[in-house]
């Protein structure tokens, strides 16, 4: 290979990272402006574990979500959140929403509520959530003790602070007997759900997590002690392949492809213009 | 929350923030700052009112104002124990401070050793899985066959890495060096997709927040146009 070559090659090795910012930038911006459709995995476990479960879901019980997502976990909670709640509203589903973080129910409330209106939903009847419920000394294990003993009494009024006995869907759902399923999902959801919620409980849980914490709860799955996980956006998406009703987590896992697609590119580049950087100094 | 200004400030935010990718500049510090301050502020407004005041200065204002049975005032004590940390402070008091951090470790390692029980003795059953697809329910079928496969090399997988942190076994040994080895390859192979992950939830962030500009982008392009 002629030096010349060698020397256009490693200039990619000593590129200027802005540059890749921008072009990173600019591969994003694309798909999401223009809309591509993508294959997805229907038979993945975690999304598959979650959707058999909420089917499964009998008309005296809730599903119980813990959304505890805020500003700092939105790119990936709040796809897998709406995707769910979607699915609750269509297979008429009743849920009961509460949060173990301080700006979390404002969140929460703001993807389930157009989603609970366009479905019909009434509120206290159909779905309600409880707000803020601070963990006592920061421990989950002593609130979820408490919370599947006696909901009433560990949380006596909802968000907006209206008596739990005067919400006609709190009456009949007072301990863990009457919540059919648990889904927990924020960056990290709390494991206690897995030792406490399945171990001692024996209600079912699934997760909604970062992508990041993505291998540390798959052992979970594979145990049984989840019955599903959403692992960052492909999650949503996937599940959204399951219901068949599209939203946020297609639109970021088109994007999402693209810029994986963009790293790998910039990863096989970045080594050939070292490879062409080490040659051209061996050869000097 | 939403209302025009909060999200074209939201914009500046993002955009302050993401221009110290060019170079470190006022704008990155100035954002950096009033987030640390913003977020200091508001948690201790949210935690009065979320924390303080329903789950214990509501009471005792009730008990005082007669709503409440008199006894919610003896929340009143809870000052007590809650002064006792701060006593870490001081080295002539420091031993006021013991009983109370003692107590909060006790119930805190009692449920500790609860959770981990109830979280890693499943863990320890699932290990136990089946590798002879002539027990399985129909026999040597290709899934049956794939199963076992893929419990074999799950347990492979598992032995070898408990043994690559057997240090009591020295590395160099002929009998161990291949199954450490095969180990460490399984253990930069799991480190590697707990970064490919990484990667992917960064890039979540990104296109969120790409996409929040966007949106801005074309607001803008619609009031300049006049569309």
């Amino acid at each position: 290979m002629t030096t010349a070559v060698l020397r256009t090659l490693s200039m990619l090795y000593h590129l200027n990272p802005r540059w890749l910012y921008l072009a990173v930038t600019v591969v994003l911006i694309v798909p999401l402006m223009v809309t591509i459709p993508m294959p997805a995995t229907k038979d993945s476990r975690g999304p598959k574990g979650v959707y058999d479960m909420v089917g499964s879901c009998p008309t005296d019980k809730v599903v119980l979500i813990e959304s505890s997502w805020d500003q700092g976990s939105k790119p990936e909670c709040m796809s897998q959140l709406e995707c769910l709640v979607n699915d609750l509203c269509t297979r008429k589903k009743r849920f009961v929403v509460f949060s173990t973080g301080v700006y979390a129910p404002t969140f929460a409330n703001e993807v389930i509520k157009p989603i609970a209106q366009k479905a019909g939903y009434v509120y206290g009847t159909d779905w309600v959530n409880l707000g803020f419920i601070k963990p006592p000394a920061d421990n989950m294990g002593v609130l979820i003790q408490s919370f599947f003993t006696d909901i009433h009494a560990t949380r006596p009024v909802d968000l907006d602070g209206t008596a739990l006995t005067n919400l006609p869907l709190m009456r009949s759902v007072r301990t863990s007997k009457d919540v059919h399923m648990v889904f927990a999902v924020t960056y990290c959801p709390w494991q206690e759900w897995i030792s406490f919620g399945k171990g001692q409980f024996g209600v079912p849980v699934a997760f909604g997590s970062a992508a990041i914490m993505g291998p540390y709860y798959y052992v979970f799955v594979d145990s049984g002690q989840l019955c599903g996980l959403f692992a960052g956006n492909r999650g949503a998406y996937e599940y959204e392949s399951l219901t068949g009703i599209r939203g946020m987590g297609s639109k970021m896992m088109m994007a999402f492809a693209f810029g994986l697609c963009f790293i790998i590119a910039a990863v096989v580049l970045g080594n050939i213009g070292f490879w062409a950087s080490m040659r051209l100094r061996r050869m000097q | 929350m939403n209302s025009p200004l909060t999200v074209w400030i939201g914009a500046f935010i993002t955009l302050a923030v993401l221009s110290c990718l060019i170079k470190d500049n006022i704008f990155y510090r100035l954002a950096q700052k009033a987030a640390m301050g913003i977020g200091v502020g508001i948690g201790v407004v949210l935690f009065w009112r979320e924390v303080l005041h329903p789950y214990w200065w509501a009471h005792i204002q009730a008990a005082f104002n007669r709503t409440e049975h008199w006894s919610n005032a003896l929340w009143l004590l809870v000052l007590v124990p809650g002064m006792m940390w701060y006593c870490q402070m001081s080295r002539k008091w420091f031993w006021l401070s013991t009983p109370v951090i003692g107590l909060f470790v006790g119930v805190a390692a009692g449920i500790a050793f609860k959770g981990q029980i109830l979280l890693m003795l499943p863990q320890l059953a699932s290990t136990l899985k089946p590798l002879n697809p002539w027990m399985l329910d129909g026999g040597p079928t290709r899934a049956n066959i794939e199963f076992c496969l893929n419990n074999l090399f799950f347990l492979v997988a598992l032995f070898t890495t408990l043994l690559y942190f057997c240090f009591t076994i020295k590395a160099d040994n002929r009998a161990f060096r291949v199954p450490m080895k095969t180990g460490r390859l399984v253990i930069m192979v799991a480190l590697g997709a707990m970064f490919g992950n990484t990667v992917m939830t960064r890039m979540s962030f990104l296109i969120e927040r790409i996409e929040f500009l966007s949106e801005r982008l074309k607001t803008l392009i619609h009031l300049v146009t006049g569309g």
